[in-house]
């Protein structure tokens, strides 16, 4: 294949603005597929991404274009939509010389196309601005144009009118497909070096890896080596999906493909590992490589039924470790948890991957799942006893060390892109801030639009950041985050004591000035949840044994029912039966019964 | 209140009827019978017994299919040691269907005035003289009036509307006719009312000359308009420590008129004890008539389906449908007596309940001894005589306690 013909490039676009819509256009206009077929968003292949609209898993799709009497090979490389993958969409953006960007031509930019189109920019890619739905009466591809040009700074008048519904400006897309991508930059060097942008689990062929050639060749029965991960493998297949999957035996540089290799679990591969030839190895990896990093943690437990004591954590253990093939970049690890018994403590990119993975659990494995609310993964640093200093993770408050010897925690930073209306804008700075953000810029989208830019602790947007962020905004606020760095701060662990006993399970890690809050709202929904005991039960929130919060559980004098007649035998005996299986699922600390949806209020703890 | 069928919108077709349960029976054994009459002429908004706003359209209907289901049931029962009819306002039933009500059960039953307590329920705003005398025509010997409070305000407060001066001349007409035997129900810690205002209303009790008194406390029960208005802070609740002063108030007032506190809420002279009640609280079997009574034989709990029409238009045989049917199970049964025995002032038998637990639950014995000896530390019960007592503390525990000893049988 002559490599000025080739074409890589992906679509990068805000969810819902069509960029599934526009993929299947293009591929009907290049004839790839049939108007039935089309029908069927082929980039997409999980359902739960159609239903929440976004990808989870890259792929590629090559097709062929005529184009001024040339045949053009077009790479369609599918970006997952959201920056919790950030590290996967820069490698899939990497495969690429170029990238569609589109918007919704009556929504106008929105936050996540500006982080991905920021991620863009980073690989030196060149981008072709498209509006998107023209064919709405509300379209305003003027107004947008300009947005763009404010924004993204691309000049308004390259943008692309298209619909994506009625196939308006498609064919004037194609053509600016193959005359302002550039093709892929000449090999450097012949000794092989392939990217790996994606992964995916096949139940019938196992790993199948999406490749990108950008040095020497490919070849079905090669032994290769992944260079990150220093294993090898022998090739099996390699194919192209058009979009149907069709066998070739070579690629060169340039091209796309799916690989095949006898690989039998994702964790076996890491996404942007570089293929080089096991017998005639290159010297480097591609750049960017980099092992995956969890960020947010939550714990998993099996619910508790009223047949299954405890849950099954086995049932839970297979699912866990089945889903766990086909995504690499989530992490688990068995857990005990004095409150809510065996589980799992796992670790994942960001919130959407943390939804994602437990709908999966839920809806793939029919399991019934207790959540606790994530948490971030935070670096302290420790002084030993001979004064030296060591840096660890922890993943979890109750796994923090004696506060007297931990020096410092650091904590994650994000940038986080906010895009809203004007008239919201002082809420939203309000919220921003009292979440601990840093200001660090404003921009002007619109006459009616503003993009902020705030520094604020993942911490701080793990706990309802969005939903309050929505409320704010009547629904149309849209913000996107990245982590970028971790910084030390004023952050403590916050004890919490149920009748004067330390609960591992409850304690967190907050800043020292919203120590006091926190501990007293979470105290708060403890008290509503705990039953009322023949003592009094006090409830306190300490900062290293001094307390900063307190409420007060009173005693119960009477516990009887005042008529019980035959009607009410069996009505009443359920009831008592009930408090009795209620029980069952306590923990009893300080001789106080607390029941796990206590554990679940406060561990699902907003900032109230 | 509306008529609360209103809020069940799909019917289905009954598929389960008594009939069932009751074959399990055999003919002529049970001692008991239960009659509910579902018919109000306001809903009080502490209640939450099946009835209906009186709709004098279906009282005709409703009796004929009553005395169908009285005909069905009725070869099952033996000589009738208890009668009791509830509801609702079984006095709200119009004097002539009384008449026919009586005659039915004297052609069923055998119902006889010297060894049969017969008691009815009676709303004292709804008595008449000749109410009363068809009721003594029925059978009826025993009366267990609805007084709930004689202050105005109180009653205002529970929406309960009846005119508490009445209350003395329901009396004088039911011993008129020849029914001497009298029980009443008071209400006490009503939001606002005082430890003065309940001791009153127990004064203004105890001079009508009852020999039977049920004192209970106001319970705020799920979907009743009380627990509405609670809910949505129209009034602030009696305070715990009052309700438990009302409570011990209530044992001491009544003592000094020579009353027994035999069960949590109840309290008679001697040899006044109303023995239908004690019938449910002793475990023994009774049948169930009229839509929402829940029967009991052979080991079987059901629910007549609570609504009138689902009542009037299902038949197997004069069998009433049902719900909530639990098949026998001797465990389940143990702590049912555990539960109501707990709450008698005769306590439970420790042996037999030991006994009868082991038999049904290997090992359960063992846990239930050592639950009683640590409730027995804890000085919640005494087990004195081989009969397991509830303490004066203990009683105002009772839920938690029978909830715990109960869990050992299960
Ligand atoms: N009217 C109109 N609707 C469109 C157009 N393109 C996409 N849509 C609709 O917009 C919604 C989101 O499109 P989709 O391709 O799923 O967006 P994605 O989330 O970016 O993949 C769908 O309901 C599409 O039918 C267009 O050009 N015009
Ligand atoms: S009269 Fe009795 S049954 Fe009728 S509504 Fe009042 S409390 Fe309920």
């Amino acid at each position: 294949m002559d490599r000025n013909l080739i074409r890589n490039f992906s679509i990068i676009a805000h969810i819902d603005h069509g960029k599934s819509t526009l993929a299947d256009r293009l591929l009907q206009a290049t004839k790839a597929v049939s108007d039935r077929e089309s029908k069927a968003q082929l980039l997409d292949s999980m359902d739960l991404e159609r239903e929440r609209g976004i990808t989870i898993k890259a792929s590629a799709v090559t097709v062929m274009h005529m184009h001024n009497g040339q045949n053009y090979m077009l790479n369609f490389i599918d970006t997952p939509g959201h920056v919790d993958f950030g590290y996967e969409v820069s490698r899939a953006l990497k495969a690429c010389e170029g990238a569609l960007l589109v918007v919704d031509a009556s929504q106008g930019v929105e936050a996540q196309t500006v982080v991905n189109a920021y991620l863009a920019v980073e690989q030196d890619l060149e981008m072709i601005p498209v509006l998107n739905k023209i064919d709405l009466p509300g379209a305003r591809p003027d107004e947008i144009a300009m947005e763009v040009e404010q924004v993204l700074g691309l000049p308004a008048e390259d943008c692309i009118s298209v619909s994506a519904k009625t196939g308006v400006g498609i064919p004037e897309l194609l053509d600016a497909i193959c005359e302002i991508l550039p093709p892929p930059s000449p090999p450097k060097s012949d000794k092989t070096r392939v990217l790996i942008f994606d992964a995916i689990y096949d139940d019938y062929r196992g790993v199948m890896l999406y490749c990108r050639v950008f040095d020497g060749r490919l070849k079905v029965g090669d032994k290769i080596r992944m260079m990150g991960m220093e294993r090898t493998f022998l090739v099996t297949e390699i194919g192209k999906n058009t979009p149907k999957p069709v066998k070739v035996k070579e690629v060169g540089p340039g091209e796309t493909c799916y690989v095949v290799a006898a690989i039998k679990t994702l964790g076996d591969v890491r996404i942007g590992d570089t293929i080089t030839l096991d017998n005639n190895p290159a010297d480097e990896l591609l750049a960017g490589y980099e092992p995956a990093k969890q960020m947010v943690f939550c714990d998993f437990y099996p619910a508790t039924t009223a047949d299954k004591k405890g849950g099954d954590i086995e049932e839970m253990r297979e699912a866990i470790e089945k889903l766990a093939i086909n995504d690499a970049s989530f992490t688990y690890q068995a857990v005990h948890s004095e409150a809510l018994g065996f589980g799992f403590r796992c670790g994942f990119l960001g919130l959407l991957h943390m939804d994602i993975i437990q709908e999966r659990l839920e809806r793939e494995f029919n399991l019934e799942l207790v959540q606790t609310a994530p948490t971030v993964s935070y670096e302290i640093v420790v002084r030993g006893k001979g004064g030296e200093l060591t840096e660890r993770e922890v993943h979890n408050p109750a796994d923090l060390p004696d506060m007297g010897s931990v020096v410092e925690i650091r904590e994650p930073i994000c940038k986080v892109e906010i895009m809203l209306a004007k008239e919201y804008i002082g809420d939203v700075m309000k919220l921003c801030l009292d979440r601990r953000g840093v200001y660090k810029s404003q921009v002007y989208v619109s006459d009616t639009r503003e993009m902020f830019n705030f520094e604020i602790p993942l911490a701080e947007l793990i706990y309802d950041f969005y939903d309050k962020l929505k409320g704010l905004t009547s629904g149309y606020g849209t913000m996107d985050y990245e982590v970028v760095r971790y910084q030390a701060d004023q952050l403590v662990k916050v004890d919490i004591l149920i009748n004067g006993e330390p609960v591992e399970a409850l304690s967190l890690i907050t800043h020292r000035e919203k120590s006091e809050a926190r501990g007293r709202v979470l105290l708060q929904r403890l008290r509503k949840q705990i039953d009322r005991h023949q003592f009094e039960i006090p409830l306190q929130a300490a900062i290293g044994g001094k307390i900063i919060a307190r409420e007060t559980i009173k005693a119960y004098r009477k516990d009887v029912t005042a008529k019980c007649y035959g009607g009410d035998v069996t009505r009443k005996r359920k009831l008592l039966e009930k408090q009795k299986k209620g029980k069952d699922r306590m923990k009893s600390i300080g001789s106080v019964n607390i029941p796990q949806e206590a554990f679940m209020s406060v561990l699902d703890v907003g900032e109230g | 209140m509306p008529d609360n069928t209103v809020s069940i919108p799909i019917r289905q077709r009954p598929t389960q009827f008594a009939g069932q349960p009751l074959a399990d029976c055999a003919p002529k054994t049970i001692n008991s019978l239960y009659l509910h009459i579902p018919f109000c002429a306001h809903k009080c908004h502490y209640c939450d017994f099946y009835s209906l706003v009186d709709r004098q359209d279906r009282q005709e209907a409703f009796l004929n299919r009553l005395i169908e289901e009285l005909r069905a049931v009725a070869p099952l029962a033996g000589p009738l040691d208890t009668v009791f009819v509830g509801g609702g306002t079984p006095t709200l039933l119009a004097t002539h269907l009384w008449g026919r009500l009586g005659a039915a059960l004297h052609q069923f039953f055998d119902i006889c005035d010297e060894t049969t307590e017969f008691t009815v329920e009676c709303n004292p705003e709804t008595a008449s003289e000749s109410l009363f005398h068809s009721l003594r025509h029925a059978g009826v010997n025993r009366l267990s009036v609805g007084m709930q409070s004689f202050n105005r305000t109180h009653l205002k407060t529970l929406e309960r509307e009846h005119n508490p001066e009445n209350v003395p001349r329901t009396f004088e007409q039911a011993r008129c006719v020849g029914i001497a035997n009298i029980s009443g129900d008071l209400i006490f810690a009503i939001p606002g009312q005082t430890l003065d205002d309940w001791d009153q209303d127990l004064d203004q009790a105890m001079s009508l000359g009852l020999n039977h008194l049920s004192a209970y406390n106001l319970t705020y029960e799920p979907a009743t308009a009380m627990t509405a208005r609670l809910e949505t802070g129209q009034f602030t609740p009696c305070p715990e420590e009052l309700e438990i002063e009302m409570f011990n108030h209530a044992a001491a007032r009544l003592a000094n008129d020579n009353f027994e506190r035999y069960e949590v809420s109840n309290y008679a002279q001697p040899g006044h004890a109303c023995r239908h009640n004690l019938a449910y609280w002793r475990q023994h079997d009774w049948l169930a008539c009229g839509p929402s009574a829940s029967g009991h034989a052979a080991g079987h709990r059901w629910k007549n389906i609570g609504r009138l029409d689902t009542y009037l238009n299902n038949t197997q045989n004069g069998f009433a449908p049902i719900t909530d049917h639990e098949e026998p199970d001797p465990a389940r049964a143990v702590r049912e007596s555990i539960m109501t025995g707990l709450r008698l002032a005769e306590g439970l038998d420790k042996s037999l309940v030991l006994l009868q637990s082991e038999n049904a639950l290997t090992g359960s014995a063992a846990r239930l001894e050592s639950e009683i000896r640590q409730a027995n530390e804890e000085g919640l019960l005494t087990d004195t005589q081989s009969r397991l007592v509830l303490t004066e503390r203990g009683i105002l525990f009772a839920d938690g306690l029978a909830g715990r000893l109960m869990t050992c049988v299960l």
